[in-house]
């Protein structure tokens, strides 16, 4: 399939299984808010108004006023900027370091010499990694770097690099056992080659359909972060933090300071499920020939609908 | 014999993984700024007074002795102090410690009733309405952040409708808790034949156990319906529903058989929930382990982080031992 012909699956696919298509939508909507932001949000995210404070939802203010007098509509279309920068970048890190160790570690890890030795070493790090209680490893990682947006997306990378590690790794040792992958040894091509040529392409599908997932998570651990005061600080409108100031009111009744925040960044990470989902969907060749089933159906009952039409 | 020999070597693998994790928490909590001496004696100390301390808690000596040293009071049963609440960690956690659990436990059961039997009805109808809402419902679980979620239901349930008590820990102010024996509040209130204080610790519970539950019931749900497919679809279910034997006991058989990836997905999701639930129990003010830990590290107060972190891991590391052994039970073909 060319290009042409791929953008052509891509957008049937879409029509076939809408849940793809919202997902595609609120990435963009996110994006596009993330980067529109000032010229959309009617007052500035850090501007507080004390005389209008704790508003509900009106006509002046869509989303209300928290408890200090800043307009939360704005706010919530301001954080997208740094919960998907924060989550983005940390995702792209853990899958940069994760997937290349990942890839080294399976490629190398036969036999039983000392270069096996240290990928089995680096599979025990990982599993002594993966044993800490995730949300405290990052807090200490956050406490330990100090507190700032840099760290928050580190502590993100750290937590996550396990999973790409271990990912690549059972891809690479699955692929490396292939004939294609033994010929170019045998020709003597150069072992980084062959990884960078034969070996990674075919195994990276299953890591990009966790990357978008993974974006989402990074999301939803920014906001943690935040809600307990370890992420990114006040004032600097963030889902997470603008829940946690919203905390204390809910009991009141006030459910607006928390509702909204929490209701954008659900569905935030909703749609970075879904994308991750259709990229699982593109990229299995089983889930593929259903789509493109499913489109060939879609295709023949237009057409016989049109045929209805003409009256035939 | 076979078992008491499989159960040494897992032994055998987990006392180093222990010590790997129990090192890397103390060289990582140990590098957080904040100087203990000087928190525990507040801003009006004096230099000597801080020096003195310092040398009494062993904090002017090299890391690695100090490293020796802790894991040697390890070794005794000393964790530690927490500077915050002047308690050894060991009594702290062990006051604690049993309202995660309760909490956790009961979550899971949740989650395991709800993604079971949601998992088994989409599989029986892969194309039907509720196989769709099922993955709908599977996405938007895994996407709504748990503390927010609790929120919504403090709101609904609290608030306007006044059906839930007030989200402040695990008793209603004016019930005496009852005497301590297994942690349980459930457990021990009805020891104890205190009935208000049952009725309480239930209602208490309902919240948290609705949020936690709902939430993670969406891993359990997707295992249990990939597995029951492939379960389903294979010939021996095939053959049985050709004998004509009812669909019930089929999908009885195959969910017997489906167990295994769903048994290691749930013993996975019950050590994540140890410290998974560290959120929840802020919003609820619980008082459990793991706001407990939160708190440690905000404050620079180590040793309940790491006391913590100890206990959550040897926790998983037994309950993944217990699920072997299930394993070993279940599935005949393993003993071969």
């Amino acid at each position: 399939m060319g290009l042409n012909g791929r953008w052509r699956f891509f957008a049937r696919s879409l029509a076939v299984r809408p849940r793809f298509a919202v997902g595609y939508g609120l990435v963009a909507l996110a994006v596009l808010l993330g980067l529109f932001a000032p010229l959309i949000a009617p007052y500035s995210p850090i501007e507080a108004n004390s005389r209008a404070f704790l508003q509900p939802p009106g006509p002046a203010h869509w989303f209300g006023t928290d408890s200090v007098g800043m307009d939360i509509f704005s706010r919530a279309i301001y954080a997208p900027r740094i919960d998907l920068t924060i989550a983005v970048l940390g995702t792209l890190l853990s899958a940069c370091v994760g997937t290349t160790l990942g890839a080294l570690v399976g490629f190398y890890s036969a036999g039983r010499g000392p270069r096996a030795w240290l990928c089995n070493s680096v599979m025990r790090a990982a599993d002594v990694l993966q044993a800490f209680p995730v949300f405290v490893f990052a807090i200490a990682l956050v406490a330990v770097l100090g507190q700032s947006i840099q760290t928050v997306v580190l502590a993100i990378a750290f937590v996550n690099m396990p999973i790409y590690l271990r990912l690549m790794r059972s891809q690479v040792q699955g692929i490396r056992s292939m004939r294609y992958v033994e010929a170019a040894q045998v020709a003597g091509v150069a072992d980084h080659v062959i990884l960078r040529r034969h070996i990674v392409p075919n195994a990276i599908a299953p890591v990009l359909a966790q990357l978008s997932v993974n974006v989402g998570w990074g999301i939803l651990l920014t906001a943690a972060l935040s809600f307990v005061g370890a992420g990114v600080r006040a004032p600097t409108p963030e889902w997470g933090s603008m829940i946690a100031s919203g905390f204390q009111n809910v009991a009141t009744g006030q459910w607006w300071p928390s509702l909204f925040p929490g209701l954008s960044l659900a569905v935030t990470v909703f749609g970075f499920s879904l994308v991750g989902a259709s990229i699982e969907a593109f990229s299995d060749p089983v889930r593929r020939q259903d789509l493109a089933a499913a489109m060939e159906r879609r295709a023949a009952r237009s057409a016989g609908r049109q045929l209805v039409k003409a009256g035939i | 014999m076979r078992v008491a020999r499989y159960l040494l070597q897992r032994l055998a693998f987990v006392l180093p993984q222990l010590l790997g994790i129990v090192l890397v928490s103390f060289l990582l909590l140990k590098s957080i700024p904040g100087d203990p001496a000087v928190l525990m004696l507040g801003p009006t100390a004096t230099p000597d007074a801080i020096a003195g301390l310092r040398a009494q808690m062993g904090l002017d000596k090299p890391l690695t002795s100090q490293f020796v040293l802790y894991v040697g009071h390890l070794l005794h049963g000393d964790l530690g102090t927490s500077w915050q609440t002047t308690r050894p960690v060991l009594d702290d956690l062990l006051q604690r410690f049993p309202a995660t659990l309760e909490l956790v436990t009961f979550s899971l059961i949740l989650a395991i009733a709800v993604g079971l039997s949601l998992g088994t009805l989409s599989a029986l109808r892969p194309h039907g309405w509720v196989a769709r809402a099922v993955d709908l419902y599977g996405l938007a679980a895994g996407a709504l952040p748990d503390f927010w979620f609790a929120l919504v239901l403090i709101f609904v349930f609290y608030s306007a409708a006044h059906w839930a008590p007030a989200p402040l820990g695990r008793l209603d102010i004016s019930v005496i808790a009852p005497a301590t024996i297994t942690g349980f509040l459930t457990i021990d209130t009805l020891l104890a034949g205190d009935l208000e204080a049952f009725r309480s610790a239930v209602a208490h519970l309902v919240l948290p156990v609705l949020t936690l539950g709902l939430i993670n019931a969406g891993p359990i749900m997707k295992m249990t319906q990939s597995t029951m497919q492939k379960m389903l679809a294979a010939d021996a279910s095939r053959y049985e529903a050709l004998c004509g034997i009812p669909e019930r006991l089929v999908v009885r058989h195959a969910l017997r058989n489906a167990l295994p990836p769903i048994i290691t997905i749930i013993s996975v999701l019950y050590g994540y929930l140890i410290g998974g639930a560290v959120l929840v129990e802020i919003v609820f003010s619980w008082g459990g382990a793991g706001q407990y830990a939160v708190q440690g590290v905000l404050n620079s107060d180590i040793y309940p982080v790491l006391g913590f972190v100890l206990f959550s891991a040897v926790f998983s590391l037994v309950v993944y031992i217990i699920v072997d052994l299930v394993y070993v039970l279940l599935d005949p073909r393993l003993t071969h």
